[in-house]
């Protein structure tokens, strides 16, 4: 076990370093220049040198260089740089370090993409277990009929109808912002149904395997009730393949749905990453990036924990 | 149970991250903008929803009536100018305070002002700074020096010495030069270049605010690498933002919101309606108008989304079942709203709650002036006659009723009528098709082989019309295709429309590359040239590339006339000389800006077309207690 949390944290800066030169590429491509205003009055092109001899826009192996060495903590280990991952200012907001805006924007992201994966995982689930213990059923049907368009339907035009229908005819909850529970409530339901979906498949084809199992006859010729068999051993083994697709979809949910931010006007780094790339803002875009990819590795790491928790077989 | 491990992490997580975010009361007042500020900082303010919120949390020396746009007293309780219109004195009030308790005095006036004379600080009104004396020539020495410095430090590292000196030269050259000067802590002496009627208006653009130098000198450091005097803008954040205005920011969180509170220090304290103000960000138009209807908002200053116009049909539901009260009231001298207030409610298919107002600025078509287009080929719209044919080819009033459907009025002329106290109504030319064949033909294209489209003499169709638009809204694309098609009928010639990003559009009528290019533009100060000065031949924003030393000669005379009547009187003869003589651009129509906010719960909002909506003016009111007054 240490070695392999060993191995995989050693891994890490590797893939996180691939992530940020692919990104940087990419980013670099982009036509445009983060330093003019799309509307506004143009700054003179002296003002507008500076800045880009400033920030090394003129040189992007300079700029990927020292970008590198102060997200990275390099420059701070170094004593070139005040604060330890120091992800630069934002090109297009002036006012805006991105790590500020990170800070803001990604509880927001955070707590919403937390809640829909706790939505997810308990409808999912049920739905799961109830199809996956008398498959055929109408209950069965029932719940794939649901996953299926939960999966397929477009979360705008889920968001939008639960937003007419509970916000403004019923007015149960309140519209943009993020100010309490009952704010974030319809948006974590629209950003978790596909995932509840796909859970819920996961789940009920892992039941039916289960089900079937030789562990679950010798349970049930035990004298044990078909619900304590699929509650007690069943789930358990069907459930594995949920814990490794938690860790990718935790970390999607986390850092934000596009759509469901915009859909709901919750202010996320979902959107804020969007924006950046329309506005050609780099050191956004990579700052991002940078969060996401090494949330996403902590994630993947975290879920093979479990696993070998919940599965000692796995060493 | 093992399963139930996921649940409970995620569960901690989610109360961790709750933690980190806690919720805030409702404010007295809640706004919902379509775009964040870019900035808090007054002197890097630009856009025009950012130069309101400047104008809500900074003071300058004096200030905007909203009612009609007169100058009231500031921070400056009285001023007085030379009779060459060149010296201008103001006496600053003696309360004026911070928003951590110290005097506003003349030394942060002249510390803003200077800071936005530095190249460094990168202002995109900079400009309007040059007018005083000696100020551009102190900003392009400063780029001259910098400029040295950097290639000195390619040969030599530079020390923070050096760049030091630099420093104390740039302060000593800017008290030595430059026309601002504090007599003493409470009199401010500036300047001019030339006489500048409106320059009182410039003094109440939030540009022009005073800052809290002490905290921004906090942020600023000498770069000893490059010279430059590198400024952070850590001191605009709440906590370490200190204000003069009415309000001050207490929370700011990026694309989310911002809270405004009272400023217990400001002088005028009194005055001030609401005691906190929220103003929220929602980028997507429909759930900003989602919102809005759902409750709790008092006022969506940009409505955007595309429905709109039907929403607006309503209001003219409303406003025509009440045509008779509504036009006896305007007849009185009432403001719109006061009468709506006390109207009864709409009907079911009305609504009051959404209202178009006029704007101060003007959307139009650039034609590209060029005599050559980036490819080398003569031009056909270099020539004067050709411009006109095309701008009286376009039906306004039809693109009006059957593409934009805000009720906009047809502009002929740049200048939004109406906007400016004491300028004459300009008329540019009418829609007038047979002028404008007529037009086409004087200038050499006639249809000789009758297949539909116009030749020159030597029998060469007229050169495909390339006309750009940005596809940042269906407004645009709906305006190119339609006068594409009115070009291609009336006068036939070939147009083709082309749709960009709006980056790649911007940076194609930077370069030139159209024939014809959807613009639009708003205006900054209370006088014409604010609109005029576009089209002068350096001018950094004339996108047409005209350039006419005649228009230039015009311009200049008219801007040095001392009578100010007279020199409105010259303006509008540039203006007049321009849209029927000249047409750079081809006006469609004043803006609109389209509100959302229920006149029976929110008083305050002005309809003079600069919009300069104060917050401090807003103020609700109770529904039920304003029934009860009725």
């Amino acid at each position: 076990m240490t070695r392999m949390l060993l191995s995989r944290l050693i891994q890490l800066p590797f893939i996180v370093l691939a992530v940020y030169t692919v990104t940087f590429i990419l980013a670099w491509m982009v036509p445009g220049n983060p330093l003019e205003n799309p509307e506004g009055r143009r700054p003179p092109p002296e003002i507008v040198a500076a800045m880009q001899a400033q920030y090394h826009l003129d040189d992007p192996l300079a700029f990927y260089g020292e970008y590198l060495a102060k997200a990275s903590g390099v420059a701070w280990l170094m004593g070139t740089s005040p604060h330890p991952f120091d992800l630069g200012p934002s090109l297009r907001q002036p006012d805006w370090s991105v790590n500020e805006i990170i800070e803001t924007g990604a509880p927001v992201s955070m707590r919403l993409g937390i809640s829909a994966m706790m939505i997810a995982l308990a409808i999912g689930i049920f739905a799961g277990v109830v199809g996956g213990v008398r498959p055929g059923s109408i209950a069965d049907v029932f719940t794939q009929l649901i996953s299926i368009a939960g999966i397929s339907l477009p979360s705008f035009v889920i968001g939008s109808a639960l937003l007419l229908l509970f916000s403004v005819k019923l007015r149960l909850f309140p519209i943009g912002g993020v100010s309490g529970v009952e704010s974030l409530f319809l948006p974590a339901l629209t950003l978790s149904l596909p995932f509840a979906a796909y859970i819920s498949r996961l789940v009920r084809f892992g039941m039916i395997e289960q089900m079937r199992s030789d562990h679950a006859r010798t349970a049930r010729a035990k004298g044990l009730s078909q619900r304590q068999v699929a509650l007690h051993h069943a789930l358990k083994n069907a459930f594995l393949p949920v814990l490794s697709y938690l860790g990718p979809a935790t970390a999607a949910a986390m850092t934000g749905s596009f759509v469901v931010e915009k859909v709901f006007a919750v202010p996320g780094i979902g959107q804020h990453f969007v924006e950046a790339v329309l506005a050609k803002d780099i050191t956004l875009v990579m700052g991002i990036v940078l969060v996401y990819s090494t949330l996403l590795v902590l994630f993947n790491l975290t879920v093979d924990v479990m696993y070998r928790w919940v599965d000692p077989r796995i060493a | 149970m093992k399963v139930l491990a996921p649940f409970l992490l995620l569960l901690a997580a989610l109360i961790a991250t709750t933690y980190l975010d806690p919720p805030l009361p409702r404010a007295d007042l809640v706004i919902l903008e379509r775009s964040d500020c870019f900035t808090l900082d007054p002197q890097r303010m630009s856009y025009q929803h950012e130069i309101r919120r400047g104008a809500t949390i900074y003071e300058g020396l004096v200030a905007l009536n909203p009612q009609d746009c007169s100058i009231k007293p500031g921070v400056a309780e009285r001023w007085e100018t030379s009779g060459d219109g060149l010296m201008w004195t103001f006496h600053l009030r003696h309360n004026a305070k911070w928003s951590n308790g110290d005097a506003v005095t003349s030394r942060d006036f002249l510390y803003a002002w200077r800071r936005a004379t530095l190249p460094e600080t990168a202002a995109d009104y900079s400009g309007f700074f040059f007018e005083i004396e000696g100020a551009e020539e102190f900003f392009q020495w400063r780029v001259k020096e910098l400029a040295d410095f950097a290639a000195r430090a390619k040969e030599s590292s530079p020390t923070l010495a050096d760049a030091q000196a630099l420093w104390d030269a740039t302060e000593q050259r800017f008290r030595d030069t430059v026309g601002i000067r504090a007599a003493d802590d409470f009199t401010i002496e500036v300047r001019l270049r030339r006489p500048l009627p409106y320059f009182l208006d410039l003094c109440a653009f939030a540009p022009f605010s005073p800052v809290h130098r002490a905290s921004v000198e906090t942020w600023t450091h000498l770069d000893p690498a490059s010279g430059r005097m590198e400024q952070s803008h850590g001191w605009t954040k709440p906590g370490f933002l200190v204000t003069n205005g009415p309000y001050v920011p207490t929370v700011w969180r990026y694309k989310r919101d911002m809270r405004l509170v009272k400023n217990p220090y400001y002088w005028d304290e009194a005055r001030v309606h609401a005691k906190t103000i929220e103003v929220r960000v929602i980028e997507n138009p429909n759930t900003q108008v989602l919102a809005f209807g759902a409750g709790g908002v008092d006022w969506v200053p940009d409505v955007g989304p595309e429905y709109k116009t039907e929403m607006l049909a309503q209001r003219r539901l409303y406003e025509a079942r009440h045509a008779v009260a509504i036009g006896a009231a305007r007849d009185r001298g009432a403001e719109l709203d006061e009468t709506i207030r006390v109207l009864p409610p709409p009907t079911d298919g009305e609504r009051r709650d959404i209202r178009a107002l006029n704007a101060y600025g003007t959307d139009f078509f650039s034609f590209n002036c060029r005599p050559t287009t980036t490819n080398g080929a003569v031009n056909p719209f270099a020539d004067a006659a050709v411009r006109r044919a095309f701008a009286m080819a376009a039906d306004k009033q039809a693109l009006i009723d059957r593409v934009t459907r805000l009720g906009e009025r047809v502009a002929t002329t740049l200048v939004p009528p109406g906007s400016i106290r004491g300028y004459p109504l300009v008329e540019g030319l009418p829609f007038d098709t047979t002028r404008a064949r007529a037009e086409l033909a004087t200038a050499g294209w006639i249809d000789r082989d009758n297949d539909g489209f116009v030749d020159d003499a030597n029998g060469n169709r007229f050169p495909t019309v390339d006309l750009l638009y940005s596809t940042a809204s269906p407004r645009y694309q709906n305006l190119a295709l339609a006068l594409r098609d009115m070009w291609r009928r009336e006068l036939g010639v070939p147009v083709e429309v082309r749709g960009k990003d709006a980056k790649l559009y911007k940076e194609d009528v930077k370069k030139g590359n159209f024939s014809i290019a959807r613009g639009g533009w708003y205006g900054d100060y209370g006088d014409p040239s604010t609109f005029l000065e576009l089209q002068r031949s350096t001018d950094g924003n004339n996108d047409r590339g005209y350039k006419n030393p005649a228009f230039d000669a015009m311009l200049d005379a008219a801007q040095s006339e001392k009578d100010p009547a007279v020199r409105l009187e010259k303006l509008a003869e540039c203006e007049r000389f321009l849209f029927t003589e000249e047409v750079p651009l081809l006006p469609i129509c004043s803006y609109v800006t389209v509100y959302m906010y229920d006149p029976s719960r929110l008083e305050g909002i002005r309809d003079h077309p600069r919009l300069e909506q104060h917050f401090d003016e807003l103020k609700r009111v109770d529904a039920a207690a304003s029934e009860g007054a009725r």
